[in-house]
């Protein structure tokens, strides 16, 4: 690369390091080292509309030992740096600030497939949706299935500890992961977990899982896959009024069938998808619908889904219908999964939550949320995993309309203290990121916030992977000194 | 007050564990953490000067049978939870071996231990769904919450889960309850020699669904539990609804001729270790799960009266010597000390044994980086996990 290449920088007050670009380029070539402000602009926003972020260079290794040739290059440096997978996050946490984008979607190799063992071994860029193909001649799937997850990667589903709607089931990204060989900020290479056998000591993977890319970067994740079920019943039920329908999920639950999923989405949510190319068939007239799928032997999967049924009418449904095949199956999923973008068709913006509650609270969150809705005239869709009580309250909305604007985000943050107040907390699957740090101080103390920022400080002393996300920086303040000067003024105070 | 005050607020034995450790802190005293005691007798070499007692915070803080899910003070014991849940046809999945009776959730969480329902349930590491605990510098800490789903934040409750108290001392939990199947049976399977270990093995696998537990007995814990005595067991236990147990049971049966054995005979399992005992667990993959159960038994086989267990889906056996004042403690680490390719994990030895034969779990700089944040001064267990050795 010359220097000519790197004339102006894409972020304002932010002179791009010609330097670093290039020594950059010499690890991965020049054409996977972008810093031209159109060549950054899509990766200037993720998954959830509403920020803009420009990285200052964005770097694409395509195999491991030029990640780990680009991680120790920005510790030499002291670099910042972000690391990012498809971009699909919901919560802003993929977004680079002024600083290094780390793209990591080019490592896409499957690894290694043990069917024996139910494990497989993958890169972090390696598709969710993929990754079940690969396994699918071995009667094996990756269980966690996060609605982006045709275009989500296992990396970003790892920082993420994302979810599903299967995850009532089958458990979130942290409950499939056995290790994971991580290149730290500064540069080490250490392996957390173990698939071949248990280990004393820190749940070090634990804590990796779902630290939103500001531990460090895995290089390579050994995942557990899960057994296809013998049979899959998919019921559709139809309700007048979703306190009729939130009153169904709890008399579910409670029952004691675990469905592998259960879905609710609202009058305002099917209808955007039955306008939409997703249109499933969903009843257009309903308040609400539950998607529920039953999974297991085909021995007692009839008498649960009876069960279900007899619960959904008691509870007040129309009807109940159960999918004739995998046509229709297929069908009535697509249209969940498809409803944000469904939803987007309608709207130019979208803010989307993801508290959660306890079940038992669902139907006094629901009519708090469509009073705060109609207080603040604005129309809220609910499309949500009700089983985990997991609220995915959304937004439309044309954010050039800045009475609009203010008043969906007044009624957004009402929202989410409902929730909290309910017992709740305000993320279930999308993570902090940026979108969310605000609320971190509404659920946890100054205490276990700094906590958390001394958990960081562990893997990442500098703090330059993925700064300024997930705990509010003032809170690391707190804590923030060396634990010797800690242990100091305790002794004496 | 508001449910999300609560969820910021410390509980009172929080607020007492901290004083109490922040004037520890100024004298530079160290604590030894005492639940139910019952982890004592595995003489894990810790060096405190004074005990910090947690066991006696007692009792569930909530407990909305809706929610499937309960908050308790760590000095609850399983039996308490267990009493409570059931009353309301729910249970809680944790079955570590031991005596429920005294064995706190607090410590249950502390040592991540787990019993045969691991199998299908997991371990307190799936389980818990939050934390609040009380740090080496005093802080009272909530990790987690108390809904299902939870990614707010670093995941201190998985951190603390295992951490044997030398992050900080438990103060209280949230856990995920399941509903008890409506219902359970439990067979036995004779297993005779490793070609039928293999083939049990692999069949089990093959099943169309996850047994709540499948335990591997050897012939000498088989003849104790009543449940064989022409040599060793599988015991396989089943539950869901009745159509869905009919099938399993069958499916079960077709391994080999099985014979209902009673649910009782998995608390007899959970409380099978004599008083004092060098208990060693082994693992490896699944897949090798045979190889592993050979090794156990070789070792097993050299100690009278000693026994072994395993999950053969989890990879894991268990190996138990029983004994006694008269003890040698040189031969027991002959038995133990044997070359062996995967996982090796101590629950029990003698005090002397623990520095020679226990790796020290501080395997890195990430660990000590753990205790140094949490634990600046080294208060909490010091030298249970073997990082002082």
């Amino acid at each position: 690369m010359t220097a000519a290449r790197v004339p102006h920088s894409a972020v304002p007050n932010h002179p791009v390091d010609a330097a670093l670009a290039e020594r950059l380029a010499e690890i991965v070539g020049e054409k996977r080292v972008l810093f031209r402000a159109g060549e950054l602009l899509a990766y200037s926003s993720d998954g959830l509309p509403g920020y803009s972020k420009q990285p200052s260079i964005a770097v694409f290794p395509g195999t491991r030992d030029e990640v780990v040739a680009v991680v120790r290059e920005l510790a030499r440096r002291g670099a910042p740096f972000v690391p990012r997978g498809a971009g699909t996050g919901l919560s802003g946490g993929a977004l680079a600030d002024g600083v290094v984008l780390l793209g990591l979607n080019r490592l896409t190799r499957v690894l290694a497939i043990d069917s024996e063992n139910a494990l497989a071994v993958v890169e972090p860029g390696v598709v969710n949706v993929a990754l079940s193909r690969a396994v699918s001649a071995y009667g094996l799937h990756y269980a966690p299935d996060p609605s982006s997850q045709a275009a989500c990667t296992i990396g970003g589903n790892v920082a993420e500890n994302a979810g599903g709607p299967h995850c009532l089931k089958y458990g979130v990204t942290l409950n499939h992961i056995a290790s994971l060989t991580v290149v730290l900020p500064n540069g080490d290479i250490v392996t957390l977990g173990s698939a071949s056998g248990e280990q004393e000591g820190y749940d070090l993977l634990g804590a990796f899982v779902g630290s939103e890319g500001c531990f460090g970067v895995a290089l390579d994740v050994t995942v557990r896959l899960a057994r296809n079920p013998q049979s899959v019943r998919t019921l559709l039920a139809d309700f007048t009024s979703i306190d009729a329908a939130a009153r169904a999920v709890s008399a579910i639950i409670a029952s004691g069938i675990l469905p592998a999923a259960l879905e609710m989405m609202d009058a305002a949510t099917i209808r955007a998808v039955e306008a939409s190319i997703y249109a499933a068939g969903y009843p257009t007239d309903a308040a609400a619908v539950l998607l529920v799928e039953l999974d297991g032997p085909s021995a007692g999967l009839d008498a649960d889904v009876g069960t279900v049924v007899r619960l959904s009418r008691e509870s007040g449904a129309r009807d109940v219908r159960v999918a004739r095949d995998d046509a229709e199956r297929a069908k009535l999923w697509q249209g969940r999964k498809k409803a944000f973008g469904a939803m987007g068709r309608i709207s130019s913006h979208l803010v989307v939550q993801d508290a959660v509650v306890p079940r038992t609270k669902l139907p006094e969150i629901l009519a708090r949320v469509h009073d705060i809705a109609e207080r603040h005239r604005v129309m809220v869709c609910n499309v949500f995993h009700a089983g985990d009580g997991n609220l995915h309250p959304n937004i439309g909305y044309d954010a050039n309309n800045p009475d609009e604007a203010a008043r969906v985000h007044a009624a957004m943050r009402e929202i989410m203290r409902a929730c909290i107040d309910a017992g709740g907390t305000v993320s279930g699957e999308h993570g902090i990121g940026l979108d969310k740090m605000p609320y971190m101080e509404a659920i946890f103390s100054p205490e276990s916030l700094g906590a958390m920022c001394a958990l960081r400080h562990v893997f990442d002393p500098d703090r330059r992977a993925n700064p300024g996300k997930v705990v509010p920086m003032h809170s690391c303040r707190e804590w923030h000194a060396a634990p010797a000067a800690r242990a100091e003024s305790l002794q004496r105070a | 007050m508001t449910a999300a005050a609560i969820s910021r607020s410390a509980t009172s034995a929080a607020t007492h564990l901290s004083a109490r450790i922040r004037e520890a802190a100024a004298g530079g005293e160290q604590l030894r953490i005492i639940g139910g005691g019952s982890w004592l007798d595995a003489n894990r070499p810790v060096r405190a000067s004074s005990r910090l007692t947690v066991g006696e915070h007692i009792g569930i803080v909530e407990y909305e049978p809706g929610d499937l899910t309960i908050t308790a003070l760590a000095g609850t014991t399983l039996d308490e939870i267990t009493r409570a849940t059931a009353a309301h046809g729910q249970w809680l999945t944790l079955d570590p071996f031991g005596n429920p009776a005294r064995a706190t959730i607090g410590a249950t969480i502390a040592t991540a231990s787990y019993g045969a329902l691991a199998h299908h349930f997991g371990t307190p590491r799936d389980v818990t769904l939050g934390v609040e605990f009380v740090s080496g510098t005093g802080d009272i800490v909530r990790g987690g919450g108390r809904v299902v789903k939870n990614v707010a934040g670093f995941d201190l409750t998985r951190l603390v889960t295992g951490s044997w108290g030398t992050v900080g001392a438990l103060t209280e939990a949230t856990l995920r309850l399941r509903a008890l199947p409506t219902t359970q049976s439990t067979l036995a399977l004779g297993v005779t020699g490793d070609t039928d270990v293999e083939r049990v093995r692999a069949a089990v696998r093959r099943l169309p669904f996850v047994p709540m537990a499948a335990q591997l007995l050897d012939a000498t814990l088989a003849s104790t539990l009543g449940v064989s005595k022409r040599g060793a067991a599988l015991i396989v236990r089943l539950g869901g609804n009745e159509d869905a147990l009919r099938a399993q049971c069958a499916e079960v049966s077709a391994i080999a001729p099985a014979s209902e054995v009673g649910i009782e005979v998995w608390r007899r399992l959970q409380t099978s270790e004599p008083p004092r005992a060098a208990t060693l667990r082994l693992s490896r993959l699944p897949s090798m799960f045979t190889a592993t159960w050979r090794d156990s038994v070789h070792i097993a086989e050299r100690w009278p009266g000693s026994f072994c267990h395993g999950d053969p889906g989890r990879g894991v056996c268990r190996i138990v010597l029983p004994l006694s004042d008269d003890t040698n403690h040189a031969s027991v680490r002959a038995i133990l000390d044997v070359p062996f390719d995967g996982g090796r994990i101590y629950e029990r030895l003698p005090a002397s044994l623990w520095s020679s034969l226990a790796p020290s779990a501080m395997r890195g700089p990430l660990d000590r980086g753990v205790k140094a944040a949490f634990d600046p001064q080294n208060l909490l267990n010091p030298g249970i996990f073997g990082e002082l050795q």
